[in-house]
């Protein structure tokens, strides 16, 4: 049996204004089941706003991160191969190459195949 | 209470302190840029596609690592950090034989079939000792070798993390786990002694305060390793047979020699290329 206080529980709502939209974060209810929070979810805050999709999740049902697992999120400044700034060099190298390629001594080699 | 070295031009005034330090930090480099070419030959065989990434990933720290050691290296004279990291040949390297081991049978373009459970066992506990070793070089008498083992102590939290989330599951199921988490569980316990050992240089790197008293150290790792082995269903370890080989004295497996030549074979056709 339920007793009084754990009755409600605290859902999360996520929900998507078009088909190709990201899921966003909307706000927290309560409710006593999934069902209702659901129904709960539209008829209390999506009336006012056109949505496609909505999703529910308990919130005891959510694994966040724990205070001391803080720490895992650090990560050292030496990654710059992860983004495109990391390459940002290379059109400089391009240009580089491509003078090279067209340059006088290159161009007066080329009668030497024949 | 040993002299601490704040620079790389103060540690240089010692000849004998810096060839101790030459020791300490071929050995950090060379075992944390083996087992990231280890790991990164994983590429594309990872068990899903997730992990396959997030290993990878990993893989590229730990080679961030040794990259910060070979730095540090080069600061000290000792060569260019690329070279260091490429050219050496396998007599000179300092890294434990435990990280140099193949994947499994066969190569990564033939016939890659490679041993998970090895893979987590030998990451997972290797990250344990390294963790332990970045706290006491967190101490150590060269200060500039201090900083680094402070950031890389900072991702070594979530590398322990990712090992430790496979390391449990698989020793407390039954059945093919099992069988090979134990038989990875006793190789990675044959080379263990090796992994930990100062080697020949106790002496020189003690004395000038580079690190602890060899026991001292060895004590604390194994008190890690034990605490993870307790947290899952037992397995005999008393009876494995500790390797004699010594990488920290320069003796290797084949796989060392294999991995070399596949490692260097894109850098030694142009040494002097900037990438």
């Amino acid at each position: 049996m339920s007793t009084e206080k754990d009755f409600y529980q605290v859902y999360e709502v996520f929900s998507k204004r078009t088909y190709k939209a990201d899921l966003q974060y909307q706000f927290s209810l309560l409710a006593p089941n999934e069902e209702m929070a659901f129904a709960m979810a539209q008829e209390n805050f999506m009336r006012r706003e056109p949505v496609v999709d909505i999703w529910v999740v308990k919130r005891e049902n959510v694994r966040k991160l724990q205070e001391d697992e803080r720490d895992s999120l650090q990560r050292l400044d030496n990654k710059d191969y992860r983004t495109a700034k990391g390459y940002g060099y290379l059109k400089k190298k391009w240009r580089e190459y491509e003078q090279g390629m067209l340059d006088e001594k290159e161009i007066l080699s080329w009668g030497d195949d024949k | 209470m040993s002299q601490v070295f704040e620079t790389a031009e103060a540690a240089l005034e010692s000849p004998s302190y810096t060839e101790a330090l030459h020791e300490l930090l071929f050995r950090l480099a060379d075992d944390d840029f083996l087992l990231a070419y280890r790991g990164s030959e994983w590429l594309g065989l990872a068990p899903h596609i997730e992990e396959d990434v997030a290993f990878s990933s990993i893989s590229q720290d730990t080679m961030g690592h040794a990259a910060m050691y070979y730095e540090l290296l080069e600061e000290l004279r000792a060569g260019r950090a690329d070279d260091l990291a490429h050219l050496r040949p396998a007599s000179e390297r300092k890294n434990s034989c435990l990280v140099e081991l193949a994947n499994g049978t066969g190569t990564y373009l033939e016939n890659p079939h490679y041993d998970w459970a090895f893979a987590v066992v030998r990451h997972f506990f290797y990250d344990l000792y390294k963790m332990e070793l970045c706290k006491v070089l967190q101490k150590t008498s060269y200060t500039p070798l201090q900083q680094v083992a402070r950031k890389v102590a900072s991702e070594q939290v979530f590398h322990l993390m990712h090992w430790r989330v496979w390391f449990r599951p698989l020793m407390k199921v039954d059945g093919e786990a099992k069988t090979r988490m134990t038989a990875a569980l006793q190789r990675f316990w044959s080379y263990s002694d090796e992994l930990v050992s100062y080697g020949s240089q106790e002496v020189e790197l003690v004395t000038h305060g580079l690190l602890p008293a060899q026991e001292e150290f060895k004590r604390s790792v194994l008190a890690v390793w034990e605490s993870e082995l307790t947290a899952v269903p037992q397995v005999s370890l008393e009876e494995v047979q500790k390797v004699t080989l010594d990488g920290r004295r320069g003796q290797h497996t084949e796989d060392l020699e294999s991995a070399l030549c596949t490692l260097r074979s894109v850098y030694e056709t142009d040494p002097q290329t900037v990438w």
